[in-house]
């Protein structure tokens, strides 16, 4: 039996003694850093092997029993977002150009903290796991080592602390009306403790705190900074794994602690404002990384609608978003950063780059939900869970959804009439290291396509 | 201490945490400077850490810690052991940011978030080339 607390240990006390591995030899160093976190991957299988033979374990950390002790559950779902950490570190791994050993720290770190995140049942683990991947964010989103870089860092910090402060408020206040952190025993606590107006404003205080890594409106305007300065992987990660994370703790708690305390209201609403927020933002923006960044916080957007249905209606639908937002959003990134960032410097690119220009549209047709791409199925799962509910402003939100898939629409082939435009655009060397995961990813929501009968089933049963 | 005095000290613990924390939360919107911003940030999450100790405090309690006898009434440890935790990590992201702070300064020469935002939008936008390329790391 594999102890899930080594997929948060290996990652990190790798990260510590990755300085000492570079000091023993540059190669040594620079091989352990990925291959820490393909063993994370592989325990993470392992895990997973192990759920689908004996059921969701709950594993008490040092032996020490709930309600005192502090509790990983590894069940499929937390294990879906653990995976999906580790897999895009291994695919978005950065280069190296700039400063090595720090970058390949951050992301142990990053990798360790995830895992950390998707796993835990405690509200202050949940909280202290958030501000190890924030910090790790941090230092990754300068590693390019600009000004402007470093600008956005900080802009981001300032933020992020505000919103962790916000969200340490918010546990504060659960554990005030409970005496209790752990998110199974509030599950009995808190349809009566939490329900009433104490309950659900620590609910928004820890959406405000924990929207901020999942980019929900108003705490996500570090993303196009962030994205726009930082290196193509780690924007890819940002936008991809990291803030399905921040939603997952939104939905844990959703599922547990404020079940039937009609608390996912609120993140519906920012769901929303999210989704209407970011595809205009989106449709306004003139430059490539912004559009992607932008595009982001309305995916983003549906998942907190999906995750915000009564009794986990929309777990399925939330979660084939996520994923399909996973996959599709770091190759645009990766693609993206190979043509360059302003809508004039990809005119007629695709006369130089035909394969990178079918990948990003064969990503992006996804994106928007063009059958039988996995993300019309995704986004046919929300709407039909969304109209299921019967509720008057459920009908309203799917409205707003077809809206907003328009609006996709509409800026993506507004990037596909300039890359394919006939005239010829100036010949570029675009480096081909980025070209490898793109087309992985691309690869993948091919045999998505392919098997997506069994991939529904085998995500319906995790969301159970 | 009596039931009057421990509730005036209850409310005056709960007002001084809030306090705190409106007053963080207005420095870090109300100022331009990133220094008044982190020391903004340092103020809310003092005045968070005080609410949290605040919810653990119980009146006429000794502090969680076995010194021989055991008292009759202790505060609340786990809000004590989670505070311990909230600092430590609120000192790093401190630290983390003045170190950002540092790396800004001496790239722009200035503090001022609209004067920084002007010398970033006078940058030229980086071309596809310098986006794969390492950047001017001072």
């Amino acid at each position: 039996v594999i102890d899930p607390a080594l997929l948060v240990a290996v990652p990190l006390i790798t990260a510590f003694l990755l300085p000492i591995l570079y000091r023993v030899h540059p190669t040594v160093g620079r091989a352990t850093a990925p291959l820490a976190v393909a063993v994370t991957v592989i325990l993470g299988l392992g895990l997973w092997i192990h759920v689908a033979q004996s059921g969701p374990q709950v594993v008490a950390i040092g032996g020490f029993a709930p309600p005192l002790g502090i509790t990983f559950r590894v069940d499929h779902l937390n294990l879906v977002f653990a995976l999906a950490m580790g897999i895009s570190a291994l695919l978005l791994w950065p280069a190296g150009r700039y400063d090595e050993v720090r970058e390949n720290a951050l992301m142990l770190l990053l990798v360790g903290a995830g895992a950390g995140l998707a796993l835990s049942t405690d509200l202050f683990n949940l909280f202290v796991f958030y501000e190890l991947v924030a910090v790790a964010s941090y230092g990754l989103a300068a590693s390019r080592g600009t000004g402007a870089a470093f600008a956005a860092s900080l802009r981001y910090l300032i933020l992020g602390g505000l919103g962790s402060a916000f969200a340490l408020l918010g546990i504060t206040l659960v554990y005030a009306a409970t005496g209790s952190l752990n998110l199974a025993h509030l599950a009995e606590l808190g349809p009566t403790a939490l329900s009433g107006p104490l309950g659900l404003t620590a609910f928004v205080f820890m959406t405000v705190g924990f929207g901020v890594k999942a980019e929900l409106f108003p705490m996500n305007t570090w993303v196009p900074e962030v994205y726009a300065t930082t290196t193509a992987r780690v924007a890819a990660l940002m936008a991809g794994a990291v803030s399905k994370l921040g939603l997952l703790v939104l939905l844990k708690l959703l599922l547990t602690a404020y079940a039937g305390t009609g608390a996912g209201t609120a993140l519906l609403t920012v769901g929303l404002l999210s989704i209407l927020t970011g595809e205009l933002a989106a449709f306004r923006a003139t430059d490539l990384r912004r559009i992607l960044g932008y595009s982001s916080i309305g995916q983003l957007g549906l998942v907190a609608v999906a995750f915000s249905l009564p009794e986990g209606a929309g777990v399925l639908a939330g979660l084939a978003v996520a994923l399909n937002h996973v996959v599709v959003k770091p190759a645009l990134f990766l693609i993206a950063q190979g043509w360059g960032n302003r809508l004039s410097d990809i005119v007629g690119v695709a006369r130089h780059a035909p394969v990178r220009a079918i990948i990003f549209f064969f990503l992006g047709l996804s994106l928007i939900g063009v059958p039988p791409l996995p993300g019309f199925w995704a986004k046919f799962l929300l709407l039909s869970a969304l109209l299921e509910t019967g509720q008057g402003l459920m009908s309203i939100t799917a409205a707003v959804l077809l809206l907003a898939a328009i609006v996709e629409a509409a800026y993506l082939f507004r990037i596909a009439r300039v890359v394919y435009e006939p005239t010829p655009a100036a010949a570029r060397t675009a480096g081909r290291a980025d070209l490898i995961p793109a087309g992985l990813l691309g690869l993948t929501l091919l045999l998505a396509v392919v098997f997506i009968a069994p991939l529904g089933d085998a995500l319906a049963r995790i969301s159970g | 201490m009596t039931t009057l005095e421990a509730q005036l000290l209850g409310y005056i613990l709960y007002a001084g945490a809030i306090g705190l924390i409106l007053l963080g939360v207005f420095a870090m919107v109300a100022f331009r400077h990133l220094i008044r911003m982190l020391l903004g940030l340092a103020l809310l999450e003092a005045g968070v850490n005080l609410f949290l100790v605040a919810v653990g405090y119980r009146p006429e309690s000794a502090a969680p810690i076995l010194t021989g006898g055991v008292p009759g009434s202790m505060v609340d440890p786990i809000p004590q052991a989670l505070v311990l935790t909230a600092i430590v990590i609120g000192v790093g992201v401190l630290a983390v940011g003045l170190a950002l702070v540092l790396r800004v300064h001496r790239a722009y020469r200035t503090l001022d978030t609209s004067e920084l935002a002007r010398a970033i939008a006078r940058e030229p936008e980086p071309t596809a080339q310098e986006l794969r390329l390492p950047g001017g790391a001072p």
